[in-house]
């Protein structure tokens, strides 16, 4: 690096004009060898191509060819076209499923990204003490498998027993369940929110980072507090990041299934067979062995989250945004 | 190329901007008490974020009357730390035994890993210093994968698996485990920052082959981007569940997650005892290694944010 800025400007000036001089290399063997040279392009992605068609996309399509087949005990493998997909779609507990995650996205999202951005944005202007201890902190939990959360979590709830459940009768919240049917979709709002928090502060710190810092000063000079900077100044700047996690949040949290499949083995009654789609989609295959309508309900799982995913890119789109 | 272009802030640059370039506080004009209060809140946030983690480590040393009996945040005698950690890597539950998992887990995570920083490394350079024919098309078919949610991934592989025989192979879960589409993301971002297309013309006309160019060249400016991409698609394969619990049906190719969730089911429903703090103690094994990883190499994992962000 140091060599290079070293190196004389004339110098430089001098290579240029003698690489662009016509003697040097026949216009056309140039523009051909241009050519063969693109084709290592398609080499270098090769590896990766092949492993994304052996373990995604032939899968997939194996799948969907197995959702069209019905496999009776009795009379074997037979065609059966759509019947999978009607059973999927007319299944109550796959649509209840699919509800209860349309529910949890839309609380579960907002809260995460609007905690991310509350602390990100006053580490950012430096109002917190102890900020770098704090972020690093905050950010543990994106090392702690969403399995060993749950235990943890629901020891920590654990009706009676738990610490937190001591607590809540503690303070007047007598027989607090937090597993009970009400209490449960709440109580995993908060298990994820624990998760996700800190990952999502920090894109969201790095990004407002990035703002030059000649932008706070003029809008300092302007007058503005530190509320208006965040709220106008900074957090409109850094927006491509929040509509990106947004995305990445939603797409999440229609797949929720760790964390309910965990506290099924503590809270069987609370956690039922199609309580999240993905849930549904296990139990149908690997719990009941119904591999062919398992098959149809991932397909329409797929389709679903699909769905919602270039919906709110479309949505990115008509705000000017980068997708 | 006859613009001239300002030089690109050095990562270098970059990151000590992160923590040092800071308007003064004083000249926000806060009120006094305004800084207590948002580190008091920042502080309780951090509380909640430790509790279950403090919880963990202290109740991994207790017995299981202990557990359920003492104040979850405090020690409390007998002190059976290493009893629990022995009773773990001795099969105690017949779950299954942890040393095992603990092996697979490291397997599948590096080799997964690494092969996965490999493919998305010639990947990333592929997309991001040729223009072959239908390079921009594969680029969003690529892009257009992460939309695919895994449960609609890993039941297919389960069929497939079922038909070739590969139900139980480490290669079932590893293999999978290096298509990375993010890491192509990452690195595409990264080599287009970092490594100047000047710099391979010239490796060019010193007569490299590409090959050459990419290992000799291209390879040592991106080292910094691949331990980003190593360290996010090794925790990736460390916490992955949903799929090994599919295609895992032997408790002895369980990876941790798999492992301490078939244990945690044997705490609650079995009828053997004392296996709450061994499960407890199994929890905190397999976090020490990736909290101890994230804490030496903080900055790559920043990095790797700092990029999905900045680009994205």
């Amino acid at each position: 690096m140091d060599d290079e800025l070293a190196a004389p400007p004339r110098s430089s000036t001098s290579d240029r004009s003698t690489e662009q001089g016509p003697h040097l290399a026949p216009h056309r063997k140039r523009a051909r060898r241009a050519v063969r040279r693109d084709g290592y392009g398609a080499i270098f992605i090769s590896p990766f191509v092949l492993a994304l068609t052996l373990f995604m996309i032939v899968p997939i399509g194996y799948a969907i060819y197995e959702s069209l087949y019905t496999t009776k005990l009795i009379g074997g493998t037979s065609y059966s076209g759509f019947a999978n997909y009607r059973a999927v779609l007319s299944s109550a507990q796959f649509w209840d499923g699919a509800k209860r995650v349309a529910v949890f996205a839309v609380v579960q999202v907002p809260l995460t990204i609007g905690i991310a951005a509350f602390f990100a944005a006053l580490f950012d202007a430096g109002v917190s003490r102890f900020g770098k201890l704090l972020r690093t902190i905050y950010f543990m939990p994106f090392a702690v498998p969403a399995v060993v959360a749950s235990v943890m979590w629901s020891f920590l709830l654990l009706p009676h027993l738990g610490p937190f459940s001591k607590l809540a009768d503690a303070i007047g919240f007598h027989n607090t369940n937090f597993f009970s049917t009400k209490l449960i979709l709440p109580t995993i709002i908060v298990m994820v929110i624990w998760e996700w928090t800190g990952y999502n502060m920090t894109i969201l710190f790095t990004s407002l980072r990035a703002v030059p810092r000649t932008v706070t000063e003029a809008a300092l000079l302007d007058g503005a507090s530190l509320w208006t900077i965040i709220w106008r100044v900074k957090i409109p700047m850094v927006r491509p990041a929040i509509v990106m996690l947004c995305f990445v949040n939603a797409v999440g949290a229609l797949q929720l299934f760790t964390e309910p499949q965990i506290l099924a083995a503590f809270q069987p009654q609370a956690v039922s067979f199609g309580f999240t789609p993905s849930l549904y989609v296990y139990n149908t295959a690997i719990g009941s062995a119904e591999y062919n309508l398992g098959a149809a309900a991932a397909v329409v799982l797929g389709l679903l989250i699909g769905a919602v995913s270039i919906g709110s890119m479309g949505l990115r789109r008509r705000n000017g945004e980068f997708a | 190329m006859t613009t001239m272009q300002a030089p690109r802030p050095t990562q270098r640059a970059r990151e000590s901007r992160l923590d040092d370039d800071v308007v003064p506080l004083h000249l926000y004009g806060l009120r006094r008490g305004t800084t207590t209060l948002v580190t008091a809140i920042a502080v309780l946030f951090a509380l909640f974020i430790l509790a279950p983690l403090v919880w963990l480590v202290i109740n991994a040393t207790k017995t299981q009357a202990n557990v359920y009996q003492t104040f979850g945040f405090w020690f409390a005698r007998p002190f059976k730390l290493f009893e629990n950690f022995s009773a773990l890597f001795k099969n105690a539950s017949g779950a299954g035994v942890y040393a095992k998992w603990l092996a697979n887990t490291a397997v599948y995570a590096v080799a997964g890993g690494v092969g996965a920083t490999a493919l998305s490394a010639f990947a990333g350079y592929g997309f991001a210093r040729y223009s072959f024919r239908g390079s921009k098309a594969m680029f969003y078919l690529v892009m257009s994968t992460l939309l695919v949610p895994i449960t609609a991934v890993a039941l297919p592989l389960y069929l497939v698996y079922a038909k070739v025989h590969l139900i139980n192979s480490i290669w079932g879960m590893v293999l999978p485990s290096m298509v990375a589409p993010v890491g192509v993301y990452l690195m595409r971002t990264y080599i287009d920052a970092t490594v100047p297309r000047e710099l391979i013309e010239a490796a060019r006309i010193d007569g490299a082959s590409e090959i050459g160019v990419f290992f000799k060249v291209a390879l040592p400016l991106m080292v910094p981007g691949l331990v980003t991409v190593l360290l996010l698609s090794v925790v990736a394969v460390w916490n992955n569940y949903f799929l090994p619990l599919i295609i895992f049906s032997r408790n002895s190719s369980y990876p941790l997650t798999v492992g301490l969730a078939s244990l945690s089911h044997a705490a609650e429903t079995g009828s053997k005892a004392q296996l709450v703090p061994v499960l407890i103690a199994g929890g905190l094994v397999t976090i020490a290694p990736l909290i101890l990883l994230f804490f030496l190499l903080e900055k790559y994992f920043r990095r790797g944010a700092l990029q999905g962000s900045l680009t994205g």
